[in-house]
């Protein structure tokens, strides 16, 4: 059962000030840090006046403990059928994770129980030895903060070279590809790390991080038509982003997606897909894009 | 009228209000018509203590909209998984937990039932009205910590000694368990396993990442469980297509994930009519785990044979209700990403060159009407299109003039 009180927040917030109280410290400001860092923004109002008033016997009232140990718990079979099933996938060598005791324990799930049926053809091969190695060097390199010498294949087939901070990893399902965020003299790039040809660690002491701006973001607004399930299949599709929506008096909605500038020409794609159940109401400039294709088609007898 | 609290001891019924507040979004309080007013209430203040900034609300003519907004790009961490981090237990159940591991501090530690017993009351002497726990209480519980793989029992003469289970290590940078908790089927398990880490800084990100499926994690944990034993499965279909849920007794298969639609689909043998079908797995709920089922085997080898057919999850009686569908595209000089998104992106199919121009798609499916979507991606450069099922083709334009008529342009493509 996924569904258990041995993964509540409130056993990870009891297990914490279980901790905090066996090492001498009984600051009240502190439990309370603990909770809402383990558990949520009202637990406070229920754990620790349910340990004070002896309702939960594990802390006295003056804040002592008869536990003598740290909390730990072992992993549950559900946890450890998970991590089998992990090890059986091959993105499990880049991360190079490798568990003892899991050889008796069968896997929940294998690829035999599941299939991504639609992501693209031409994801990154995870299994090739030189992407692993130079994936866990960019990992290392994250992990300890340490500025990266990238050889890169640019598009017109040039191998160029990078010194560059890593500033995180980043996976599109879809794609089944990584990409490498790391920040350059002034701002961010982002590599695709199929096309990484080289990755050494620059010696010396790592930069300071000044503050990037985080990518642009802008908007659009589409008018939903709930015809042939569109309001769902538009919601959900869109269900990544940051957005919002409304319903209209005549029974169409509307919904204001928030996306990266950067992605742009994927959006007028996505937003097309819906044909004429979606329409993009502004800005004018995003609707004159899907415009501009229309009459594209229009010219085109078909 | 029972008090509020922040757990619950059934996700079924929060789960569909966290699906309505992050997918739509739009409803008001009055909507919700099917639950009451105090339930609402309820959900919403307990959605908002465990997602807190997540969660937005506006107030429009019909009332205050509650609805959750989440940027899975900037999130690393699905935060949806804290709503299966919520299940309710009663006093003794916390109380015992702690004090048990306590008392089995290492798994070479082993008592029996009334050494555990013992121990138990010396631990609550420190307490000015100690709990009392009886033996079946102990039992009980230890009966489900040994189901849960985290208590061990062995006998020794007549009595069970009960020790805890061998500690098996978890990597020690956490960013695998981190990335696979967000990929992976049933990852809420994986974020259960990166509470244990003291710090899980994040090194990877995620773009194009759907993380509604959280809220689907106990049906596929039974679904995957059924699939392993080969067993049959009962389970309620609260369909968009029926109003009233259905009871569906089925074989399950395989689960189907959409990284592009966000929706997770069953593929199941229906044993009330003798076919593979697929059902939404955030529209199953009471999933109950039946008999073995001895032809499993077989429908699954049905179903492999079936995919060289499905573009998506349509799956057909039989091939002999097969569609074709072929469309072209105009490939101007420069732009042979077209080709290779062509290549890429069909999931079935032919890609041939017709001239220098001009590249064709062709596939035979069960359900041509699966592929409109991604051919609509391809409008501003189609030159020909061809369904064999003619309904379907006029579908098609009919609905390109519409979306011509949308944006004011009126014309007639043909």
């Amino acid at each position: 059962m996924i569904f258990s009180e041995l993964y509540s927040a409130y056993y990870n917030a009891v297990a914490e000030i279980i901790t905090l109280v066996i090492s001498g410290e009984r600051d009240e400001k502190r439990l309370r840090e603990a909770v809402c860092d383990k558990a949520f923004s009202e637990s406070v109002l229920e754990v620790l006046p349910s340990l004070r008033s002896g309702k939960w016997q594990i802390i006295t009232p003056s804040l002592e403990t008869p536990i003598k140990n740290k909390p730990t718990l072992p992993l549950t079979l559900l946890q450890k059928r998970w991590l089998k099933a992990v090890m059986l996938d091959p993105r499990v060598k880049l991360f190079g994770i490798e568990i003892e005791g899991l050889e008796e324990v069968e896997p929940l799930f294998t690829s035999e129980d599941y299939l991504v049926y639609d992501k693209y053809l031409d994801g990154d091969d995870f299994e090739d030895e030189g992407y692993i190695i130079r994936f866990r060097n960019i990992l290392k390199g994250l992990r300890e903060n340490t500025p990266l010498r990238i050889t890169y294949l640019s598009r017109h087939g040039d191998e160029v070279v990078f010194c560059v901070l890593p500033e995180r990893l980043e996976y599109s399902e879809k794609d089944d590809k990584f990409r490498l965020i790391a920040r350059g003299s002034r701002s961010l790039t982002t590599f695709n790390l199929n096309r990484v040809l080289r990755v050494t660690a620059v010696k010396g002491s790592p930069p300071i991080r000044e503050k990037i701006s985080p990518p642009e973001t802008c908007s659009v607004t589409l008018r939903i038509r709930d015809e042939r399930n569109a309001l769902e299949r538009c919601m959900l599709h869109f269900a990544h982003f940051e957005k919002y929506a409304e319903r209209l008096d005549n029974g169409d909605y509307t919904v204001r997606v928030n996306y990266s500038v950067d992605d742009e020409t994927e959006m007028v794609i996505r937003i097309l897909r819906f044909g004429p159940f979606v329409e993009v109401v502004e800005p004018q400039s995003f609707r004159e894009l899907i415009i501009d294709r229309l009459k594209k088609q229009m010219s085109i007898k078909i | 009228m029972s008090e509020y609290r922040e757990l619950v001891k059934n996700f079924e019924k929060v789960r569909s209000y966290m699906r309505e507040f992050y997918v739509y979004g739009f409803k008001s309080r009055s909507e919700y018509d099917s639950k009451s007013a105090r339930s609402y209430d309820d959900e919403r203040r307990r959605i908002e203590s465990w997602l807190g900034d997540h969660m937005g609300f506006i107030r429009t003519r019909d009332g205050k909209n509650a609805f959750i907004s989440i940027d899975s790009r900037v999130s690393a961490h699905n935060p949806l998984y804290k709503g299966l981090k919520t299940k309710s237990f009663t006093d003794k159940d916390i109380t015992l937990h702690f004090i048990l591991f306590d008392l089995l501090s290492s798994p070479e530690i082993k008592m029996t039932l009334p050494e555990i017993l013992d121990g138990l009351d010396a631990y609550l002497s420190a307490f000015s009205s100690p709990m009392l726990f009886d033996e079946s209480t102990v039992r009980k519980k230890l009966r489900e910590y040994i189901n849960e793989g985290i208590i061990c029992t062995e006998r020794s003469g007549k009595s069970n000694l009960y020790f805890r289970s061998p500690e098996t290590l978890l990597p020690e940078s956490c960013d695998g368990i981190h990335f696979f908790s967000e990929v992976m089927p049933c990852g809420a398990v994986g974020s259960f396993l990166l509470d244990k880490y003291p710090d899980n800084a994040d090194k990877v990100s995620f773009k194009h990442h759907y993380i509604t499926s959280a809220l689907d994690s106990d049906i596929l944990v039974r679904l995957f469980e059924a699939m392993h034993t080969k067993r049959t499965v009962t389970a309620v279909n609260y369909s968009r297509h029926s109003e009233l849920p259905c009871k569906i007794y089925i074989v399950p298969l395989r689960v189907f994930i959409s990284v592009q639609t966000g929706r997770q689909h069953l593929l199941a043998f229906d044993l009330n009519n003798g076919r593979i079908k697929s059902w939404r797995v955030d529209y199953l709920a009471e999933v109950e785990i039946g008999d073995k089922c001895p032809s499993f085997d077989n429908y699954r080898e049905l179903l492999e044979k079936s995919r060289r057919y499905m573009w998506g999850v349509n799956c057909s009686k039989s091939d002999r209700y097969l569609e074709t569908v072929e469309f072209t595209v105009f490939v101007g000089d420069g732009e042979e990403y077209i080709v290779n998104r062509l290549e890429r992106e069909k999931r079935l199919g032919t890609v041939e060159k017709v001239d220098d121009n001009h590249y064709r798609f062709s596939a035979t499916v069960f359900d041509t009407g699966e592929l409109l979507p991604w051919i609509r991606s391809f409008v501003c450069r189609i030159t020909s299109i061809k369904f064999s099922n003619r309904t379907l083709e006029n579908r098609f334009r009919d609905d390109l003039r519409e979306t011509y008529r949308l944006y004011g342009l009126g014309g007639d493509e043909e």
